[in-house]
């Protein structure tokens, strides 16, 4: 036990006593992030970096970890980092990135005393958006729809644990060496329910990277749902061809410009109720916009069941926007060719391939923001998206 | 995961207790806390279990540091407000501190230290380790009313009865009944008290079967009546302490705020005196015992998830007369229907307790009882 004296004016410890008490105190459940050794900064999170480490007694062991960063915390360890811990603590599926630990690193001269903490989770070699970019990278039709069924089993069962990801873009969607997909970045996950009480849900709807917000978000909607992370399903789908993001707007209004253009306008017709949304009257929403999902994305997609499941995920309507297990159900899983492992396609490929070490990958070269995707809004929020104070 | 339930013994051999506080002055430290994460957490218009989890966190916390270390309304404040972060109620650790301030007299809220904020949030990251980010805890209070649905009988009874013990669900949270039993025990047997307390005999039930001898067997298995007492008898001696101002308030650090003040001799924590700190006494018992938390009527509705603190008056106007729900057991024997307490109750490391109490309902039921008679002490002291 420690020393029981203590100063005078200060009763139980100063703070430099207290860094020193938990310098000295070994916590029982939370190891010492000196048992990993960083190999390669690998990306970059919602909260902080994230780097491809090994295990010192285990070198084959290899790891992920995502720094947290602290210091510009106003209200302590980060909510979006607590919500990542507690969703990836109740999720345990394959196709959900494993949560291995979190270790602290000890207060030391170099972090200004404070203890840093990471988030460990089970390395995988490489993301979507890191794949896509890759010209040398080819899917064939059989592991596009692996590649898609492994996705939505993983939203279908966080969906069914009442989880949103809310983040859902090719670069948080983590493939390891052998083909196993991994829904990634909890940061800005949460739970969800049915509404409480006749209560409708007040979400923050500055979520989801711009170019995979679903328009429901864009028109201000705060009772979301399931939904939002299938429109993202949709844009990732759609990419698997394309090779890159289908609608890349610059501002919100951009946004729902290039989704009316792809999707048809958004009118009450197409969308009852759509016209109460917060923002459905200031934003300019085109009009007489004929929908060309399928006469614009034919050309890439070739397959009539891919074109007919991209026109069901990328359904205005939230509410009538196909769920996981509707889309997991299509015919486009269960005709010729059927899925097909991707552990033989990547074994020819022997590097690691993460959109953080990718060259940017633009299909349209006269947007402003060149060499630059976006990140998702909220993170400049500072973490407490959710509620307004 | 770790394990987060103790026995009997582990609870006695804590931190503190290897710090030199009794296991008495533990109790009403971990008492005290808890108590004040729910007031504070009331002003904050903070959910159940928001509170909850935060008297959870402090609870946990205790089981690896002591007392003496980490004054307990710091603990406090910070469980409640990474609890708030963890239930989706974030709260502003400067509006929680504030609050903190308006509720704790000066004395004790110079354990704050001269930056409060930075006080709390450096705790945080020794909770966060201690906990091992186990954030998701669960509360009695959802198979209270889930078993509550599948309870038959008269409906405005058996709502009293089930706001009664949605009131001893709060109440437990002083205890350290969070370590010992998994939540849905705890409602079996908070429920089985207001049962008890409010003459509702639970007959028949939804779902019951041949195998079901009583309702809960439908629910929790191999829960012995004995065990359900034990518990009861937990939270039921809350109500037989004597108030918390008659002790010596904060021992550990009382003393050094004592020397502290008059000279107003800053150390600034270079220099350190070892301070002797004089045995605590435990709560006296021959004090006629009051009854300083009992929640007093109306209870708020109990199938809402609003916040139910508002039920704690901060202060008793008549500290001696007894909250009408709870009345003492009637002297003289147990009545039939309760079995007799068992020979040895306890592990023999506690030592044979005293005369058990058996729960019964109390005789005119809304009627206060003036002076409860003095209750068997929370448990006998070790050997």
């Amino acid at each position: 036990m420690q020393p029981r004296e203590k100063s005078h004016s200060h009763p139980g410890m100063t703070l430099k006593e207290k860094e020193k008490y938990i310098e000295n105190f070994r916590f029982p459940f939370c190891d010492d992030s000196v048992k990993y050794e960083k190999v390669a900064k690998i990306g970059q999170g919602t909260f902080g970096e994230v780097f491809k480490a090994k295990e010192k007694t285990n070198p084959k062991k290899l790891v992920a970890m995502k720094k947290v960063l602290m210091e510009n915390e106003k209200e302590g360890f980060p909510i979006t980092a607590l919500r990542e811990i507690r969703i990836l603590q109740r999720l345990k599926h394959e196709n959900v990135v494993m949560l291995i630990e979190i270790c602290h690193k000890r207060a030391c001269q170099q972090n200004k005393c404070l203890s840093t903490f990471y988030l460990v989770f089970e390395f995988c070699e490489h993301d979507l958006a890191g794949l896509l970019s890759n010209v040398n990278v080819k899917f064939n039709l059989g592991e596009i729809k692996k590649v898609m069924q492994q996705l939505l089993n993983g939203l279908y069962y966080i969906h069914s644990n009442k989880i949103l990801h809310r983040d859902m873009k090719a670069a948080n969607v983590l493939i390891t060496k052998n083909g196993v997909l991994k829904l990634a970045d909890f940061g800005l996950a949460r739970a969800f329910s049915a509404n409480k009480n006749g209560q409708p849900n007040r979400f923050t709807n500055r979520v989801v990277t711009l170019w995979y917000r679903p328009p429901e978000l864009l028109l201000g909607e705060r009772n979301y749902g399931p939904p939002v992370d299938l429109w993202g399903a949709g844009c990732i789908m759609a990419e698997m061809w394309t090779r890159s993001p289908i609608m890349q707007g610059n501002t919100e209004q951009q946004q729902l410009t290039l989704i009316s253009q792809l999707c048809g306008s958004i009118t009450p017709a197409v969308w009852p109720g759509v016209e109460h949304l917060e923002l459905y009257k200031q934003m300019d929403l085109p009009q007489q916009q004929k929908r060309k999902v399928k006469d614009r994305l034919k050309p890439y997609l070739k397959d009539a069941y891919a074109c007919d499941l991209l026109d069901k995920l990328l359904v205005l309507d939230p509410s009538k926007r196909a769920d996981a297990d509707t889309a997991l159900n299509h015919d486009f899983f269960w005709t010729d060719p059927m899925p097909c492992d991707l552990g033989k396609m990547l074994a020819q490929h022997s590097q690691s391939m993460f959109e953080f070490l990718a060259p940017p990958r633009r299909s349209r070269p006269h947007h402003t923001m060149a060499n630059q995707r976006p990140t998702t809004s909220a993170i400049q929020d500072g973490g407490y998206q959710d509620r307004v104070f | 995961m770790p394990c987060w339930y103790y026995d009997k013994k582990e609870l006695r051999n804590t931190p503190s207790s290897l710090d030199n506080i009794d296991y008495e002055t533990e109790m009403r430290y971990r008492k005290e806390g808890a108590r004040f994460i729910m007031d504070t957490a009331f002003k904050m218009d903070l959910g159940c279990n928001t509170k909850a989890t935060g008297a959870v966190y402090f609870h946990r916390f205790y089981m690896f540091h002591s007392f003496r270390q980490f004054p307990r309304y710091v603990t406090a404040c910070c469980c409640l407000f990474l609890a708030g972060k963890v239930e989706e109620t974030p709260k502003k650790c400067r509006d929680i501190i504030n609050t903190a301030r308006g509720l704790l007299s000066d004395a004790k809220f110079s354990t704050f230290g001269e930056d409060p904020k930075e006080e709390v949030m450096t705790l945080e990251r020794i909770l966060l380790q201690t906990i091992k980010f186990d954030l998701q805890v669960e509360h009695p209070y959802r198979y209270l009313l889930r078993y509550a649905k599948c309870l038959v009988g008269d409906e405005s009874k058996l709502e009293k009865m089930v706001q009664m013990a949605w009131t001893f669900v709060n109440d437990s949270l002083c205890t350290t009944l969070s370590l010992q039993w998994e939540p849905e025990i705890i409602a079996v047997a908070l429920l089985y008290l207001a049962g008890k307390l409010s003459q509702f005999e639970v007959v028949d039930w939804v779902g019951r079967t041949n195998k079901h001898l009583r309702w809960w067997d439908m629910f929790v298995e191999d829960v012995t009546l004995d065990l359900l007492e034990d518990i009861c008898h937990q939270v039921l001696d809350l109500y037989s302490q004597p108030v918390a101002e008659a002790p010596p308030d904060s021992p550990p650090l009382s003393p050094k705020l004592l020397l502290a003040a008059p000279s107003s001799s800053k150390t600034n924590g270079q220099e350190k005196e070892k301070v002797e700190t004089p045995k605590i006494k435990p709560p006296a018992t021959t004090v006629a015992p009051t009854l300083p938390e009992i929640p007093s009527y109306p209870y708020p509705p109990a199938f809402s998830t609003t916040s139910h603190a508002g039920t704690y008056l901060p202060q008793y106007a008549n500290p001696t007369v007894a909250p009408p729900h709870i009345a003492a057991p009637p002297p003289g024997p147990p009545p039939p229907h309760m079995p007799a307490p068992p020979a040895v109750l306890y592990p023999p490391y506690v030592g044979p307790p005293p005369h058990y109490p058996p729960v019964v309902p109390p005789a005119p039921f809304y009627q206060p009882t003036p002076a409860a008679p003095p209750h068997r002490p929370f448990y006998p002291p070790p050997n």
